[in-house]
Order: C-alpha cells, then structure tokens, then sequence
C-alpha cells in the first residue's frame, strides 16, 4: 500500500500538513475520542487503581509468556483448533496462503486486524489471487483508496464523505450521494454479499484467554462476528504477547480497552470464541486455524527498557492525547503503528536503529502518552531510551555529553510545546500558511526550538546538532524539577544495568 | 472445499508441534529461563478486577434501571414487560411498528411460547435448525427480525449475553436488520465479573463456541465521525426484560 510522499517523518508530516481537510479531521476526531474517554473514566471511577490492575496483569501475563502460550495452545488444540507458530511475518502470510490455496478459496473477507497489516496478508492472497476483502467500513475505505490507516481506532479518519462518495460510486457502478447513510448503506450490502461468498474469514484478536483457548474480539460494527460466524474456515492472526491468564482477566481489559478507545462502557461487540463450531451447531467456522505471530515481540523480552510494550492493548489512547499526532495525522509515521506506540514500536520490532533517528524525534517527551495509557507504558521513557541507544551505537557524531544536552534541551522544547498548545486555535492556524509549515515548535523541528525556518529542510538531526548545541548552551531555560529527576533516574538506572545491548 | 484434507491437517499439525518447541523455547529463553518453556503454574495474584470492586452490587430494581439506562444511551431500545403473558403481545406489536415481514428465532420452548405463528399468520417464520445449517444461515441473513432470550445481561454496562449451541445460531442475533432479545429479570447480573467468573469455572470443560457480549445496535463513526446505525450488525435492538 502507498504511504503518502516523502521518505522521512518530517516529509511525511509536511505533506500531511498541507491536507487541510486531514489536519482538521484529525484534530476533531482525536478530540473527540479524548474528550470521551475523560469522560468515561471520571464516570466509572478509581482509573488509577484500573490501570494499575491493567498492568499488573499484563506485566504478569508477559513475564510468564512461556507458560501462558502453551497453556493456550493446549486448550485451543483440545477445542479442535490448528495452532501454527510464525517467528517472522513472512511464516505468517506462507501459512495463511497455504490453507487458502489447500481449501481452493476464491475470496477471503477479513475484520480488523493490525497484525494483518503487519505481514502484509492483503498482498500475500491477492499474490496468488485470491480477493481479499476488508469488512470494517472505514479499512474497506481505505483499501478501495489503496492506503494504509492512519489511525488504530478510527483508520479512514483521513477521509472526507465526497471522497468515500467517490470511492465508493465506482464500486457500485453508479453515482453515490456523499451522505453517510447513502454510502454506508451501500457498504452493507456490497458487504453482506461478500460474507456469504467467502470461503474464508480472517479476523485478529485483542486478547487470547489462556484457560480455555479462547479468543476475544471487540468491535463496534459487527463484521468481526460476521467473519467468524459465515464462512467456513476461519484464520485468526493472533501477535503472541496478545495473551491473559483468564476470563476474570477479561472484565479488567473490557473496562480499560473500550473506555480507553472511545469512551464506551463496552464496544457493541465482545466475542469469546472457542474453537470451531460444535458438532451440533448450524453456525461458525468449520474450522479454525491460529497463527501466533512473533514478527518482532521476542525482541523486547528481557530488555527491561522495552518488555512493557507488549503489555500495549491498542487501544489509541496514547495516539488521542499526543499533541504530535493530533498535529501531524497518522500516515506522518513509517509502518503498521502510529502515535506515540507506533514511534517506539516501529523500530523495536524491526530492531531498525536507523530509524529511531527520524522517528524518535517525532515526539515532544510530555508525558501524554503516559497519563492516557490504561496500562501505564512509560512510552516517553522508552523515546528517551531509543535516543540514547542511538547515540550508543554512533549513529550520531556527538557523544554522551552532547546528547545528555539533548535531553535538557528536550524538556525545554517540551515545555514551549505546551505553552503553545495551550494558545490554542489561533496559535493552531498560525501554524499551516499557504500550505507550509511555518511551526515554531513540536515534531516538524525534531526536538528542537528553531528561531528561523531551516532552509534545507531535509537535512538530518545529526547534522543540525552542532548548531543545536550552540543555540541551546546560549539560552537554556532551567528544565522543571519533575522532568529533571525522572531523566536522572533513567539514565543512573541505564548506568547500573551496563547501558551497552 | 469446506473441510480439508485430514492428510493436509496431519502435516500441519507435525510441523506445528515442531516450531511450538523452538517458539516457545525461544520466549523462555528471552525471560531467561531455559528448555521449552516455564511448566509450573505461576503465581497469578492480581487475577481479575481490583478487590473493591468485587464487592460493588446494585439492588434488583437498580439492576434493572441502569441497564435501561445504558442500553437506550447506546442507541437502542427497551422495555419492561410483566410476564411472558403480556411479552408476546410486545414483541408482535414490535415486529408490525417495524414492518418486519419474516422473523428467525431461537429453538427454545419460551421463544415457541410467544406464538408468533398465531399471533402474526402472514409473516413467513422461521426456527433456527442447527440440523440444516446452511439453510438457517441463509434464511438468517434475509431476515428481517431474529428473535433470541439472552443468557444473561449486565447491568453496569447495558450488555447482553448469548451463546451458541445447536439450538441457538449465532446469526440469530446478528444478521436481521432487527433484533428482539428476551431478559428475564433474574438473569440481570450488575458487573461483567460475574458473567467472566462463570465462564472461568467451566473454562476447563469447554465453554460454548461462542459467547457475545451485545451492547447495542451495530455502530460504525468511520465517515467523518458521523455516527451511522446498523453497519453490518442489526440497526434496530430491542432489549425486552420480562418479570
Ligand atoms: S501504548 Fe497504551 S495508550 Fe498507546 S495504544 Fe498501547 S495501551 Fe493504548
């Protein structure tokens, strides 16, 4: 699928910008999603005690990840399930497109699943020519548009209804009224249709139960019950780190997951499914297969900097609340996961340190992900951390010195973020002019606070450290009391751990 | 090809117990701990929701209200009937407001009670048969109204709960336009945890194929935040609490 133009973040994020239509979409819809969350938790109450449960169950499940999995798999395979283990994402597709071309299947209707996305499974089936079809309304937008989303929760949050009107009149043949009824209408139906074609149905899962095998989706629409209820054979792609001990487990993830995503008390949906139909049932897959997708996880098991992003649920909270996504949009970040976890993600997975240069840059380090994340991933810390690994593995010409500079330089940035954030929608507008960028502040200037728009805007963080340096040693402003302990614990917590991995 | 080749399945099967061990072993081996994976059981001591809030309970009555609550915030609707005497009068008023043509339902004896067949003689309808799966399905799906009696309900959310069995197609609830679910008044629990609780206990047996959380019409906000009923799932959901 086609990113949007440019190779780096910054590229993307000014080409993102001059979309005015997305810069507002996003801003509302983030808003929107933010506002309902707060909203939800003050209403259900003691959040803290919530989120602390959250992560010990998960840090719990993570830490016997082992034991969880082939307790899982047993139970799954006692329920009739085929259990299939993929390390990289290629295992993944190979396998997907094995049972598909053994059952002769013709189409293949998936629900939503970012691990898909992760292995590319649309280009694996479409390789061999097999259709497959997205059944969310907004990941069917956008593969209609060939793009990739742009937001975990909301993926067509990019969109505008006469595009979607456009997108979809070529579907149907005929000229579609760009009203949301009219066109999700059309989508039903379209849809239903291919429910009842497909010879396989592909969904993801939120959670895997291990006491009994089962797996757990959440969902708004109804096509991940109708994937896993009308076809056939039935294909779950599971990442492995998705796992909890038990059904009591579960009422803590469906009170953080839906309240955390949108501010409902539960999604319209949660399905527990176990196994393929029983003998005497009229509905539900014939037969299931799970594939359990490594891709990268492994990785971060035994780095103590980096194992607690397993405990992540997905939920988006932490992509509402950052004030770099809601100002540069979704497709600004390189692969499947954006916002604050797809900065940290991204790179963990592909182990890419290259790239952290770029993308951990795209952050203003305020701590939002944090307070918002139902688990409590201290993904600022984990920014910090990738920056530092940067430096330890000389991808920067400047040494631990410098880049402890950086890191007061960071909170400094920091904190004339969100001064500015707070001058609000007149601030906002000063930003984006004739479609250019003229931000004094956030991601479009790395970590850093420019006086003067750079001329060559492609020009490296590396390269502009000197200049960096120079500027900040002149003027720097005294880093708040909080920030400043919390960055020296990391970096004495890194120094006695042996910083070198 | 519906069901595959027990040979295909065998391979498969063989590779998948070969790549388990390294998989498996691999993890253990990240966590520090050698051979094939960490066998005891580990201490599991935050299991489920925090202590004070297995000790939260709502009155009946109160069960009941902020279950109406909740389900008609979501978009969908409810009423309180006083006996299955009156429920069928309900549900046949329901089903002619709606304009509802054909109806699928449940195969449980309190569903047959409502006598539909009777009460509405020109309305084709239908009794899921698990017997004939592929014709249930396809009838399910050209519906208008799917008629089943929940499991349980939760309270503090505005969830229903089916599961499935030979007797209760999953699309029963899912693929009509329009949905009619029976609560009897003493299957209202308050928190998610008690229905979790239960699946826990017979996790071990088996639990049903599957088990669904239904909070409401099908919803979808995917064009420009515009909140459209009824993508997919039913549009129309009528929680009816008998007793
Ligand atoms: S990191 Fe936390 S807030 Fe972000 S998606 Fe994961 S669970 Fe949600």
């Amino acid at each position: 699928m086609s990113k949007p133009q440019g190779s780096s973040v910054k590229e993307r994020a000014e080409t993102a910008l001059k979309d005015e239509f997305l810069v507002n979409a996003v801003k509302f819809t983030t808003e929107k999603l933010k506002n309902g969350k707060k909203a939800a938790t003050a209403e259900h109450g003691n959040w803290e005690e919530w989120r602390e449960r959250g992560r010990q169950i998960r840090a719990h499940t993570i830490a016997h990840l082992d034991y969880y999995l082939n307790q899982f798999v047993d139970h799954a395979r006692a329920q009739g399930v085929h259990v299939h283990f993929a390390p990289e994402a290629k295992d993944a597709a190979r396998i997907a497109v094995e049972i598909a071309k053994h059952k002769q299947a013709k189409s293949v209707v998936k629900s939503k699943s970012m691990v898909s996305e992760e292995v590319h499974i649309n280009e694996a089936f479409e390789g061999i020519g097999i259709e497959s079809i997205e059944s969310d309304l907004g990941e069917y937008i956008i593969q209609l548009a060939n793009e990739p989303p742009s937001h975990i929760i909301i993926p067509a949050i990019h969109k505008n209804r006469y595009q979607i009107a456009d997108l979809l009149s070529k579907e149907a043949g005929e000229t579609l009224a760009p009203d949301t009824k009219i066109l999700a209408g059309f989508a039903r139906r379209k849809l239903r249709d291919k429910f009842l074609e497909a010879d396989i149905g592909l969904t993801g899962a939120n959670f895997g139960i291990a006491e009994s095998g089962s797996i757990v989706i959440f969902e708004n629409e109804g096509n991940a019950r109708m994937v896993s209820t009308v076809p056939k054979t039935q294909i779950t792609l599971m990442g492995m780190e998705r796992l909890i001990p038990t059904w009591d487990d579960l009422e803590v993830m469906a009170t953080l997951l839906p309240r955390s995503a949108t501010g409902q008390k539960l999604t319209v949906y949660m399905s527990g499914i176990t196994g393929p139909r029983r003998t005497a049932d009229g509905d539900g897959p014939e037969e299931m297969h799970i594939i359990i997708v490594d891709n990268g996880r492994s990785l971060q098991l035994g780095d103590p900097d980096f194992q607690e992003l397993l405990n992540c649920i997905r939920c988006g909270a932490c992509l509402n609340a950052c004030p770099v996504y809601r100002h540069i949009g979704g497709h600004s970040y390189p692969g499947t996961y954006s916002g604050p976890i797809g900065a940290v993600l991204t790179p963990a997975l592909n182990k890419n340190t290259e790239e952290w240069q770029d993308i951990a840059n795209a952050s203003s380090l305020c701590g939002a992900c944090y307070e918002a994340c139902p688990v409590k991933i201290p993904l600022h810390d984990m920014l910090v951390y990738l920056r530092n690994r940067k430096v330890e593995r000389g991808y920067t010409t400047a040494g631990e010195k410098l880049a402890m500079k950086g890191f007061k330089m960071l909170m400094k940035s920091s904190g004339r973020f969100k001064q500015a954030v707070k001058l609000g929608q007149t601030g906002q507008k000063l930003l984006v002019r004739d479609g250019y960028i003229r931000s004094q502040f956030g991601p479009l200037k790395g970590w850093t606070a420019y006086r003067h728009i750079p001329a060559l805007p492609s020009r490296s963080f590396r390269e502009r450290w000197p200049q960096l340096d120079a500027e900040v040693g002149a003027s720097l402003p005294p880093m708040p009391e909080a920030m400043k302990s919390r960055m020296e614990s990391i970096v004495a917590g890194r120094k006695e751990r042996g910083t070198k991995r | 090809m519906n069901t595959s080749d027990p040979s295909f399945l065998a391979k498969m099967e063989q590779q998948s117990r070969e790549q388990q061990k390294r998989f498996i072993g691999h993890i253990a081996n990240r966590l520090g701990r050698g051979g094939a994976g960490d066998s005891r059981k580990p201490e599991h001591p935050y299991r489920g929701a925090p202590e004070f809030w297995n000790r939260y309970e709502l009155t009946h009555e109160e069960r009941i209200e902020r279950f109406m609550g909740n389900w008609r915030a979501a978009g969908g609707h409810t009423e309180r009937v006083a006996g299955w005497e009156e429920l069928s009068g309900v549900v046949t008023r329901i089903l002619q407001e709606h304009g509802a043509q054909s109806t699928i339902r449940h195969d449980l004896p309190e569903l047959a009670g409502l006598r539909l067949e009777q009460q509405l003689p020109e309305l084709a309808h239908r009794v899921w048969n698990g017997q004939d799966p592929d014709a249930s399905l396809a009838a399910a799906a050209y519906t208008d109204a799917g008629i089943v009696l929940v499991d349980d309900a939760v309270a503090y959310t505005g969830s229903l709960v089916v599961t499935s069995s030979a007797e209760k197609g999953r699309s029963v609830s899912l693929l009509p336009n329009l949905l009619i679910a029976i609560v009897p008044t003493e299957r209202m629990k308050t928190r998610l945890g008690e229905v979790m609780g239960r699946l826990s206990c017979s996790a071990g047996e088996g639990l049903p194929a599957g088990v669904h959380f239904i909070s409401g019409p099908s919803r979808s906000s995917d064009i420009e935040n515009d909140l459209t009923i009824g993508v997919h799932g039913p549009g129309i959901a009528y929680a009816l609490i008998v007793g």
